[in-house]
């Protein structure tokens, strides 16, 4: 778990949207830059539910152009990308198919020593209620010794029979289809020719990078009618603090939307941020600097 | 006023605590996942209990251990491969460009068209989905999924069988298949070059990649499409899927929908007015000359009240001008309960209705003209049934149309459902005698006047 992913780590660009598929990227940007993401894909153990879900892993235009700004990732255009697929090498393609299909005999094995134990398990315990059994009837000794012999003939019989069965299985079928989660490989890693700009932002960046660099965890926050959700540590073990919500430096801001925020915010136990940047735009030379002026308040309802 | 201040407060609390139990609505705790065997035992996998969070962090070494175990949680429930066992594997293979006929059967067009693959993905081909493909395999153009061999309980809702018995799916369908482990997709061989049988599976993100994107499947109406079937609801494209407007086709479903709605409560209305102006004594109101209740003899408190109410309110069954629902405002899914019999050869009436939005791109609220419009592409639905009957607010909320706003914010999907309400329908004048043997009867009555 704990090993590196190279940097710098591509992000997916698919239809304007940015999107993590290696589960090492994912773990690793958690850990070490408190990039957690919404995990928007199903999981193949348990489809059939939506409060554990699996990868891809959608970031936030925010959180892409923060771990760029970072040097950390890079912006990979994936249509471009895997249009090399046409062009692979036939040299590649063969060892990629290959690496499949081991991967695919390891997994089968691994399915079939399971089940092999499993069904060891039961004949032990079927064994041991024969023997309970037999040990607890007040028949003659004789009698128990015959019944034990037909026991044994009939666990050799089937055991027989069982092993002729693997073996078929196994001739007829021995590797497991896989759908890997990435492509590369067989791809090349993506050259920097494929390397897309940093994405674009809205105009609540510098709070979120403000808030990031505090060592917060952020979400998005529509759920609660906020621009972000604000984690004291990584939302896998707190619950939010803030429902953040942006506003311009001058703009002027609704009373009624100062009331509303912070009476869901104390009524969900979270306090309420109101925050921005001093300085525009026009004001400074790159996006840290605003970045560096951002000023929060927190908001509470008091319910005197 | 402390006690209306304390109810107040209460009340937001008590939402909130609603709001926390829905377990999909927050981060959960990989670890959970660590009790459930689906290795070994995949048929008694019930949901984890959600667990307790702390408040803040702090530098204990035992916090520490709890996150990282957490952590590791979550890395191998998401490293789990897709695999297939040998016996249910069902294999597909993508198609870049649509629907084509077998490779046994004459092809029209030569395979090098394959070579134009991108282009194509990626200028979103701009047809109806309901329209045939132009090369007679006799699917949906959109379709670009290829599965030559289906089994599986799965293509019972899904897919469009073409004539030689393959099934192709749209490329929402291939995805949430191939995502949920259920599906093998292959690159096209003419694509990878292979030469000998083998061919590519296709990876989760390579997937993204084709299908994202294509013929307007956005990763938000995915996310929608994904999250329902996951629910075990059924879903087809709905009219609105296609950004361009389709004439003829919106005309005629608006025909097929306004019919009903002109008969209907037209003849109605027709009659009990000229009901009311047979029986109205008090046609002498007018509320320049005298008492907007008209002078004479007033006989019973209901029709004052009817009288009184001289400020014109919005009736939902009256025809409406046609309007075109513009995007993002338009219905881009129909959805069946799980509990619906579903057919997909033959679909019945939908159960929701649904439009899906990006916060990124819309980030107000509808203009009532776009809601409108929304609205009046759904059918009409009447509240009816007994309880319907019998309890106004169910029959308030539940509206005369209604439409449920999927809202997508980065992976994150809240659901609104907008109700077409008649509160002018509803005569509380009526509604005056709340005593338990004679409730019954005038509440029917109610409801055949309306």
């Amino acid at each position: 778990m704990d090993s590196d992913p190279p940097l710098p780590i591509p992000i997916s660009y698919i239809s304007n949207r940015y999107l993590l598929f290696s589960i090492d990227a994912v773990t690793y940007l958690r850990r070490e830059h408190h990039i957690c993401g919404v995990l928007i894909g199903t999981l193949p153990q348990i489809p059939q539910q939506n409060v554990f879900l699996g990868l891809p892993l959608e970031l936030m235009p925010e959180e892409a152009r923060l771990l760029v700004d970072k040097g950390v990732a890079c912006i990979v255009d994936e249509a471009k990308a895997h249009a090399g697929m046409r062009s692979l090498l036939e040299g590649d393609r063969a060892r990629y198919l290959r690496d499949l299909e081991s991967q695919g005999q390891h997994a089968m094995r691994l399915q079939s020593d399971r089940k092999e134990q499993k069904r060891e398990e039961a004949l032990k315990k079927l064994d041991e209620k024969k023997a309970a059994r037999a040990r607890n009837s007040p028949s003659a000794s004789a009698q128990t010794e015959s019944s034990a012999a037909i026991v044994d003939i009939f666990n050799s019989e089937r055991s027989n029979g069982n092993t002729s069965r693997d073996t078929s299985t196994s001739t007829a079928s021995s590797r497991m289809g896989i759908t890997p989660a990435t492509s590369y490989p067989p791809l090349p890693p993506p050259s920097s020719t494929l390397h897309l700009p940093p994405p674009s932002v809205p105009a609540s960046y510098p709070l979120f990078a403000h808030l990031h660099a505090r060592g917060y965890f952020l979400s998005p926050g529509l759920r609660f009618g906020c621009n972000y959700m604000a984690y004291p540590g990584d939302s896998l073990r707190f619950h939010a603090h803030f429902l953040v919500v942006s506003y311009d430096w001058d703009e002027e801001i609704d009373l009624m939307d100062v009331v509303a925020g912070g009476r869901l915010g104390t009524g969900v136990k979270k306090g309420f941020l109101l925050g921005g940047a001093e300085k525009s735009k026009q004001e400074v030379e790159n996006e840290a600097d605003r970045v560096d002026s951002v000023r929060a308040f927190s908001i509470e309802w008091a319910g005197m | 006023m402390a006690d209306a201040d304390e109810d107040t407060t209460r009340s937001p609390a008590t939402g909130a605590e609603q709001i926390e139990t829905d377990l999909s609505d927050e981060t959960q705790d990989f670890r959970l996942l660590n009790h459930l065997n689906f290795l070994t035992d995949t048929s008694n996998s019930s949901l984890p209990r959600r667990g307790e969070k702390d408040f803040e962090p702090n530098p204990t070494e035992f916090q520490a251990d709890v996150l990282s175990a957490s952590r590791q949680a979550m890395h191998n429930a998401l490293s789990y491969p897709r695999i297939h066992a040998p016996k249910n594997q069902v294999v597909a293979f993508y198609s870049p460009d649509g629907p084509i006929p077998p490779p046994a059967h004459p092809v029209r067009e030569p395979l090098e068209a394959v070579d134009e693959y991108r282009k194509t993905s990626n200028s979103e081909p701009k047809t109806n989905p309901s329209r045939v493909s132009e090369k007679g395999v006799g699917v949906s153009a959109e379709a670009c999924v290829c599965v030559p061999s289906p089994k599986g309980t799965y293509f019972k809702s899904m897919g469009q069988a073409d004539r030689w018995n393959r099934i192709w799916l749209l490329p929402e369908e291939a995805l949430y298949m191939l995502e949920r482990g259920s599906l093998d997709i292959r690159w096209p061989q003419e694509l990878t070059g292979s030469v000998d049988e083998l061919s590519i599976p296709m990876s989760l993100q390579a997937a993204y990649t084709c299908f994202i994107g294509r013929g307007g499947l956005t990763l938000e109406r995915f996310s929608v499409y994904t999250g329902l079937k996951r629910l075990g609801y059924a879903l087809i494209r709905g009219p609105g899927w296609d950004d361009q407007v389709d004439e003829a086709s919106n005309a005629q479903d608006r025909a097929l929908q306004l019919n009903p709605t002109q008969r209907g409560p037209g003849l109605g209305g027709i009659f009990s007015r000229l009901f009311e102006w047979i029986h109205d004594p008090l046609s002498t109101a007018s509320t320049t000359t005298g008492p907007v209740v008209g002078c004479g003899i007033h006989r019973s408190y209901a029709d004052v009240y009817r009288k009184l109410a001289i400020i014109p309110w919005y009736d939902p069954v009256t025809p409406q001008p046609n309007l075109e629902p513009s995007a993002p405002f338009r219905v881009v899914y129909h959805i069946y309960k799980p509990s619906t019999s579903y057919k997909k050869t033959a679909p019945p009436p939908p159960d929701f209705r649904i439009a899906v939005l990006s916060t990124r791109e819309q980030s107000t609220l509808p203009t009532l003209t776009q809601l409108s419009a929304l609205l009046h592409s759904t059918p009409l639905v009447p509240p009816h049934g007994e309880k319907m009957n019998r309890m106004m607010y169910m029959r308030l909320r539940h509206g005369y149309r209604n439409v449920i706003l999927a809202i997508v914010d980065q992976g994150v999907v809240s659901y609104l459902r907008v109700g077409d309400a008649a509160f002018g329908k509803e005569k509380l004048f009526e509604n005056v005698k709340p005593v338990a043997g004679t409730k019954r009867s005038g509440f029917s009555k109610k409801s055949k006047g309306s």
